[in-house]
């Protein structure tokens, strides 16, 4: 007896097709089919709509699609190259958009540095070439006509450039002098370029004025010249010294140009004494170990009135012995002195600086 | 039964020469595969318009996306999934603005229009008969047309296509008995369609 209605059969059908029944359903409904031709002949369509539909074969696809689908490719394809988003367009773009940034950077890098080398290496016409390393680059050489080393001696004995550079360490640019110390510098204090101060190249080694020794005077004849860097041209006529350079060099930039300071002392003098007043006063300045640092001669007249100024530097403990010297030239008025002149006011710790104002009475 | 996948390995070495950027691999790649895929989509949707802008997006996304292609299916099959997404994306849309095409029948009811096929005599009225005839395609994609866009796509993918239970519910991200069920309801219902006697 067929256990199996026609709904539950029908409804296993398409597992019974599949083989995906157990053994149990599949022999039941292998014995209702057997039984109902209804079920039977739903059984065999099915089954002949499965196969129809596997055999359907595809509907040609029309012929506009292909190029359709080609034209809409290369306008993705166009629109991908020139999309800016990251990673989108990397591998089209050309190499100078590409790398455009990590060139600028590397640009930038190299100009700097050259800019840096130039500073570093090149020396200014005119500008005398360091005492402290012999064998500086031919190009100064040639530009001192009184150098007694050829460009091609330069050449051959061309220190490394560490040597060459002006700002070297003082120790080891002395060891690399040694080797050449048959050629003696002919730089004197007459090869000195009047250059000012202001066009001084800012790789020259710092200028700090220190105090000749008593008794020296200025060189009127040469303005340029400080006077205290007489000594140093007279050290260096003798023989190589490192401080020549120094002592010559002119002050690289203009803030290292000595700046109005010091205390004004006002000193009241005869008509009769009048004449050399100036000339006193920075003698006993350089007596006392200072240096006077400028004459300022106004009119030069005995009339009454401001004559000059004279001002000096010297050291701290010799500034009340200085104005004693001073109360000896002339008359120092109460008001020419004020109480905080003996304060130290100098360019340097442990000196003083006066104006000194010469007025006649 | 041919597996999906089974004529793709000569289109492997096309996606190989793609991806090398070989000039008319993909070319090559359409030429060989828009066929089904156009056939795929005008059962699917039912307009030809449809049908040739969906295989246009088809083979557009593939163009977009082959690079990342595995190879773990046929290209053919990982085409015919693209193409079954974007038939539904679109159906949705129709349906979402009112655009039904053809009047659906019941689904998996009786067909309010009768039989899309009428058998000439007694001898004739077998589908599998029918089939030998030069109409057979259009009547079965008539029936298919009548079908709900919800399992009309699994009987394309199963039992055209050749897809397997577990690979269309991983399409339809449903449980492979729920595919089972709606391919049956829809097998009864295009039987129904195409015998009078059904």
């Amino acid at each position: 007896m067929d256990a199996m209605d026609c709904r539950l059969a029908r409804d296993l059908l398409t597992d019974y097709q599949d083989g995906a029944l157990d053994a149990a359903d599949a022999a039941a409904l292998a014995a209702h089919l057997r039984g109902c031709g209804e079920c039977a002949d739903c059984d065999g369509s099915l089954l002949a709509v499965r196969e129809a539909l596997r055999g359907l074969p595809p509907d040609p696809a029309p012929p506009e699609l292909l190029p359709g689908i080609l034209a809409a490719v290369e306008g993705e394809d166009r629109d991908v190259r020139t999309d800016p988003r990251p990673g989108r367009a990397d591998a089209t773009r050309p190499f100078l958009s590409r790398y455009r940034l990590p060139l600028e950077a590397a640009a930038a890098v190299l100009l700097f540095a050259s800019v840096y080398w130039y500073q570093r290496t090149s020396t200014p016409p005119g500008h005398p070439p360091s005492g402290l390393s012999s064998g500086v680059s031919s190009e100064a050489g040639k530009a001192s006509p009184s150098r007694t080393m050829t460009a091609k001696e330069g050449a051959d004995e061309l220190p490394p450039p560490a040597a060459r550079l002006p700002r070297g360490n003082p120790k080891t640019a002395k060891k690399k002098e040694a080797p050449a110390p048959a050629k003696p510098r002919t730089w004197t204090a007459a090869d000195l370029p009047s250059v000012p101060a202001i066009l001084a190249s800012t790789g020259s080694e710092r200028i700090v004025p220190f105090a000749p020794f008593p008794g020296t005077a200025a060189d009127p004849a040469r303005p340029g010249a400080p006077a205290f860097g007489k000594r140093e041209s007279a050290e260096a006529e003798g023989g190589a010294d490192s401080r020549l350079s120094r002592s010559f060099s002119p002050p690289p930039t203009r803030l290292l140009r000595p700046l109005p300071y010091g205390r004004d002392i006002v000193v009241d003098v005869k008509p009769e004494s009048r004449e050399g007043a100036e000339e006193r006063i920075a003698g006993a300045a350089m007596r006392l170990g200072g240096i006077f640092e400028r004459f300022d001669r106004g009119t030069g007249e005995a009339a009454p009135g401001p004559a000059g100024t004279v001002r000096v530097i010297l050291p701290e403990v010799a500034a009340a012995r200085f104005l004693e010297e001073v109360g000896r030239i002339g008359t120092i008025p109460p008001e020419g002195m004020p109480a905080a002149t003996d304060l130290p006011a100098g360019p340097r710790p442990g000196t003083v600086a006066y104006a000194v104002r010469i007025r006649v009475r | 039964m041919e597996r999906p996948g089974g004529k793709g390995r000569p289109v492997d070495l096309l996606v190989e020469e793609f991806r090398r950027g070989a000039p008319g691999a993909f070319e090559a790649i359409v030429r060989a595969h828009q066929d089904r895929v156009y056939s795929f989509c005008a059962r699917m949707l039912s307009d030809r318009e449809d049908a040739l802008d969906a295989a246009q997006e088809v083979f557009l996304s593939a163009w977009r996306n082959l690079a990342e292609f595995r190879g773990e299916a046929a290209l053919s099959t990982w085409l015919l999934r693209i193409a079954a997404n974007r038939c539904l994306n679109r159906i949705r849309r129709r349906k979402s603005l009112a655009e039904r095409e053809a009047p659906w029948p019941e689904p998996f009811g009786e067909a309010e229009d009768g039989p899309v096929f009428q058998p000439a005599g007694v001898e004739a009225d077998r589908p599998d008969r029918l089939a030998e005839s030069c109409e057979m395609g259009k009547i079965l994609a008539e029936a298919l047309s009548r079908l709900d866009p919800g399992s009309r796509w699994m009987v394309l993918l199963s039992d055209v296509e050749g897809f397997t239970y577990e690979e269309i519910a991983s399409l339809a991200e449903v449980p492979v008995g729920t595919v089972k069920s709606r391919l049956h309801r829809a097998r009864m219902a295009m039987r129904r369609l195409l015998s009078p006697v059904a």
